[in-house]
């Protein structure tokens, strides 16, 4: 591997990230089974860096998921997507940041689709109008919130109080990165990076401390599919290619996978659980997984939250080898507790991944 | 009064132009921009379809052009239309009044690194056939090291709207098959595989030696294009296309991956149109006069064209193009040149 | 066929295999987006239609990574979303078992966004039908309000916040956008069309919905 090849591609695909002042969208995925991930990406940018990033109560999903999953058609999408610009522009904004990567892809697709045919566009606006009596202004700049945690990486180092290393060996972590293929497959220039070897969260980890390490299917889907997962009979797909993703970075022994779409981390997490309990093969140490997280619970984690209140425990792979490596202090005996220390249970126990 | 033409470029295009120009008695000065003469020919280590030595050929080349004024590390630096000749102003500090020009600047090759997904430059075991030949020439290179797969993946930057370049470079199937048997007979132990998409191996000899890689060296040709590669843990490369016969997609481990570069229009070729103000068409090669019945008169008065200028070629098509330029401009120099009175009236009615 | 998306999706195809070759689908089922490409191309009218009743166009999981690769500048992805647009208004998902999907599909994730905003809604996601979620989405399923209210989320809540209740006239507002739009004609569609199959094999809606949500014939796979 010759890493000044990569320096070079990466010098190539560069997109302006604004500073400051941004309208703030949610991913459906995401706040369901990452809620943490979302507060601790709107902490650190608000109140740890002093950014204004706004949320109105008014936003919706973008459609994305049904929009792929092929139940709703293209128009519907567009005006739902439309409808949100128009919530931006009225609240004074111009730039555009969403948490998830179905959705970005989608905006870059819709903006580029429109450019491309200004009718379609102009349907659009006039079904908008039809359907909510409102107007859109298209955003000046339109990011995923990836590539603001990007953008602020050399600022969260400042911050951090740890870094991505193992603190008993003082080798760097090595970390394996996972990007959702809707960041930049399709639009490459949309990406930090582009779409052969993004630079979004490479820069996180090299920025806080860790090694990238590359394997070979590293840029192959996690294998969410949409209907692939959603139906029954259909996740066959979605475990096939998690586990031919597995497979292929086992021999790398990685400390830790970060992902920046909302959806992968989750299956790159059960995945790993089904391919134990069904089969008893684990791809960490010692009956271990290995953990998947969000690129806000891997900033948190450099930061100094308390990996509980990033929410690390609602992840199936458990995360305290990885912790320890880190020299992360927890309390064991928190892990599961509601607000106020109040006991609402735990989860089983798994027969086979730790 | 023996007219001057200038040649630049002074690969076997122009090296070949400027042995038959001044056979006829032509003042022949040859420019050309790096240290040597030759261009890739130099570069290269044999030939297809007969393996002969390019260094023999080149020499031949060199041997015709003996007595040619040259001047290499040398290119233009101005050039301005007089009434009827052009005033060149050379980097070396020579102005030249030349009466016709001969624009023989041939190829680059694509630049590897461009096809982001090959990993050239960023996976060791990545190299292209320029990379290859050079091997050849030297006898080492430190990605070689008795490998036990090989690929040579076709049509690299060659027929891909992605890479900018939509057109074939012609060359690449015979090289590539060339190649394939060049490692066999190097290494008679390793697999060889050619990803291609059509093969297109139209000279004369080219079919044999295609039947000759598949019955004497037993090259596997795989038809589908090279989608992605990767590296393994073990340093080796993980490559992904689709077996387009069987319908299936395709994973092979390899020691190496060849990449067939193909021809791109040259970079200071592009730089010396630009100071002509000479059209290209849509592939970023010179346009010619009238098509194909013209194919070595510019659509300026006396600006020839020659060789990879006007798009791929073989190097046989290379030198009869270069002899067919020379034909036309002895043809202009005696037919139109020389009546000044009348020389916008010919020019219009005969370029 | 006025699609934008075929549009953008298909110029002429060179039947290089670079999509099939990265394809996700291609690998696990019988599978290759470069042949659908080419049929669509063939402009043969009864070989599309065997393609728009069938299961192929079912099995693209919509990553579009073969976007990234094609020479020509196709996009098999949206060439696939264009046609399964396509065999829903004609009716012939119903006919493939991959196609009859739909009728779920749509039915789940139209209400999430019409009833909550959103696609996927955390009390409508359970256990029972997703145990590959773990036994800690066995646990936190028992625990959304308190889980939730731990790890700084809003479920159900007003204002702002991670799972908020979205007000009622930003639903209303989703809703005129599915009417005008044709979502709702799709979803009507797609409705009936399942209602006449559950009827021709004599099965109840809950008995309908339990054998699209499970069925799955070997002779998908690829191995």
């Amino acid at each position: 591997m010759i890493y000044e090849g990569k320096q070079k591609i990466w010098s190539d695909y560069q997109k302006e990230i604004p500073d400051d002042h941004y309208f703030y969208v949610r991913s459906c995925i995401r706040q369901s089974f990452f809620p943490a991930s979302e507060a601790t990406f709107l902490d650190i940018t608000r109140n740890k860096l002093g950014k204004d990033i706004f949320e109105t109560e008014h936003h919706t999903t973008c459609g994305g998921i049904a929009y792929h999953s092929d139940t709703i058609p293209q128009e519907t999408v567009m005006t739902i997507i439309a409808r949100q610009f128009a919530l931006m522009a009225k609240n004074g904004y111009e730039n555009y940041v969403c948490s998830c990567i179905t959705s970005f892809g989608l905006y870059c697709e819709t903006m580029e689709t429109w450019r491309e045919y200004p009718e379609l566009e102009a349907k659009i606006r006039e079904n908008l109008w039809k359907s909510c009596k409102l107007e859109f202004a298209k955003p000046k700049f339109l990011i995923h919130a990836s590539d603001l945690i990007y953008k602020y990486r050399n600022q969260i180092a400042a911050q951090a109080v740890r870094k991505l290393v193992n603190v008993h060996t003082g080798e760097p972590l090595k970390v394996v990165e996972h990007i959702g293929c809707h960041y930049s497959k399709m639009f490459p220039s949309k990406g930090v990076g582009g779409a052969e070897y993004p630079y979004v969260l490479v820069g996180m980890v090299e920025a806080w401390g860790g090694e990238i390490v590359d394997y070979p299917e590293r840029r192959h889907c996690c294998g969410f599919g949409f209907r692939q997962y959603f139906i029954k009979g259909n996740r066959g797909y979605s475990l096939s290619n998690t586990h031919k993703k597995f497979e292929s970075m086992e021999p790398f022994k990685p400390d830790l996978i970060i992902t920046n779409c909302p959806g992968c981390p989750y299956f790159l997490d059960r995945w790993q659980y089904v391919i134990a309990e069904s089969t008893g093969k684990t791809y960490g140490q010692d009956g271990h997984g290995i953990p998947a997280l969000t690129y806000e619970e891997v900033a948190g984690l450099v930061m100094g939250y308390d990996p509980w209140d990033l929410g690390l425990q609602t992840h199936q792979v458990g995360v305290e080898p990885l912790l320890d490596k880190m020299g992360v202090p927890y309390d064991p005996s928190k892990k599961y507790l509601g607000k106020n220390g109040k006991d609402i249970g735990e989860p089983l126990p798994c027969a086979c991944l730790k | 009064m023996k007219n001057n033409i200038l040649i630049i470029g002074g690969g076997p295009a122009g090296l070949e132009a400027s042995a038959q120009l001044q056979r006829m008695g032509y003042n022949v000065i040859l420019i050309e921009k790096s240290p040597k003469l030759g261009g890739h020919l130099a570069k290269w280590d044999r030939l297809f379809p007969d393996s002969v030595q390019a260094e023999e050929v080149l020499g031949r080349l060199l041997k015709g052009a003996e007595g040619v004024k040259c001047f290499t590390d040398t290119d233009v630096r101005a050039i301005n239309r007089l009434d009827k000749s052009y005033n060149v102003r050379l980097t070396n500090g020579i102005t030249v009044l030349s009466d016709a020009v001969l624009v023989a600047s041939g190829f680059d090759l694509f630049d590897a690194v461009k096809k982001e997904e090959y990993g050239y430059g960023i996976y060791d075991q990545v190299m292209t056939n320029a990379d290859l030949e050079a091997y050849f020439k030297s006898g080492s290179d430190r990605r070689i090291e008795k490998p036990g797969k090989i690929g040579f993946a076709h049509c690299v930057g060659s027929r891909d709207e992605k890479s900018g370049c939509r057109s074939c470079s012609k060359v690449c199937c015979a090289t590539a098959v060339k190649q394939a048997i060049e490692m066999k007979q190097a290494f008679p132990d390793a697999e060889v595989f050619c990803f291609y998409m059509d093969l297109r191996l139209f000279g004369r000899h080219y079919e044999d030696i295609y039947l000759k890689a598949q019955k004497e060296y037993g090259v596997r040709f795989i038809r589908g294009r090279v989608a992605e590669v990767s590296e393994n843990y073990d340093g080796t490369l993980l490559v992904k296309a689709e077996d387009t016969v069987a319908g299936k997609p395709l994973k092979v481990t390899l020691d190496l991956l060849v990449l067939m570069a193909g021809m791109r229009p040259s970079a200071s070729g592009k730089a010396i149109g630009d100071l002509l103000e000479m059209s290209v068409e849509e592939d970023g090669y010179f346009a010619v006069r009238s098509g194909i019945a013209a194919g070595q008169r510019s659509p300026i008065p006396g600006i020839f064209l020659a060789g990879a200028a006007t798009g791929p070629k073989t190097l046989p098509e290379t030198l009869a193009d270069a002899r067919a330029a020379a034909m036309e401009v002895d043809r202009y120099l005696t037919e139109i040149f020389p009546d000044a009175k009348n020389y916008k009236q010919l020019v219009r009615e005969r370029w | 066929m006025k699609d934008y998306r075929l549009k953008e999706g298909l110029n002429a195809c060179i039947n290089c295999g670079t999509c099939t070759a990265i394809c996700p689908a291609a690998e696990f089922y019988r599978y290759d987006p470069r042949r659908i490409v080419d049929i669509v191309q063939s402009k043969d009218d009864e070989e599309i239609e065997k393609l728009l009743k069938s299961d192929t166009i079912w099995y693209c999981g919509e990553c579009m990574s073969c976007v990234t690769r094609c020479p020509r500048k196709n996009a098999a992805g949206l060439i696939i979303m264009s046609l399964r647009n396509l065999s829903i208004e004609l009716g012939y998902f119903i006919e493939s078992e991959k196609g009859r999907q739909q009728y779920l599909l749509t039915k789940d994730l139209c209400s999430n966004v019409l009833d909550y905003g959103y696609c996927v809604y955390p009390r409508r996601f359970d256990y029972a039908g997703h145990p590959e979620a773990g036994r800690v989405w066995e646990w936190e399923e028992k625990h959304l309000d308190d889980l939730f209210e731990r790890l700084g989320g809003n479920l159900d809540g007003k204002g702002t916040g991670a799972m908020r209740r979205i007000p009622q006239e930003d639903l209303d507002q989703l809703k005129a956008i599915f009417d005008i739009t044709g979502a709702t004609a799709r979803m009507e569609n797609v409705r009936k069309a399942g209602e006449k199959k559950a009827a021709e094999w004599g099965l109840t809606e809950e008995e309908f919905i339990a054998k699209i949500y499970t069925d799955s014939d070997p002779k998908h796979l690829n191995h």
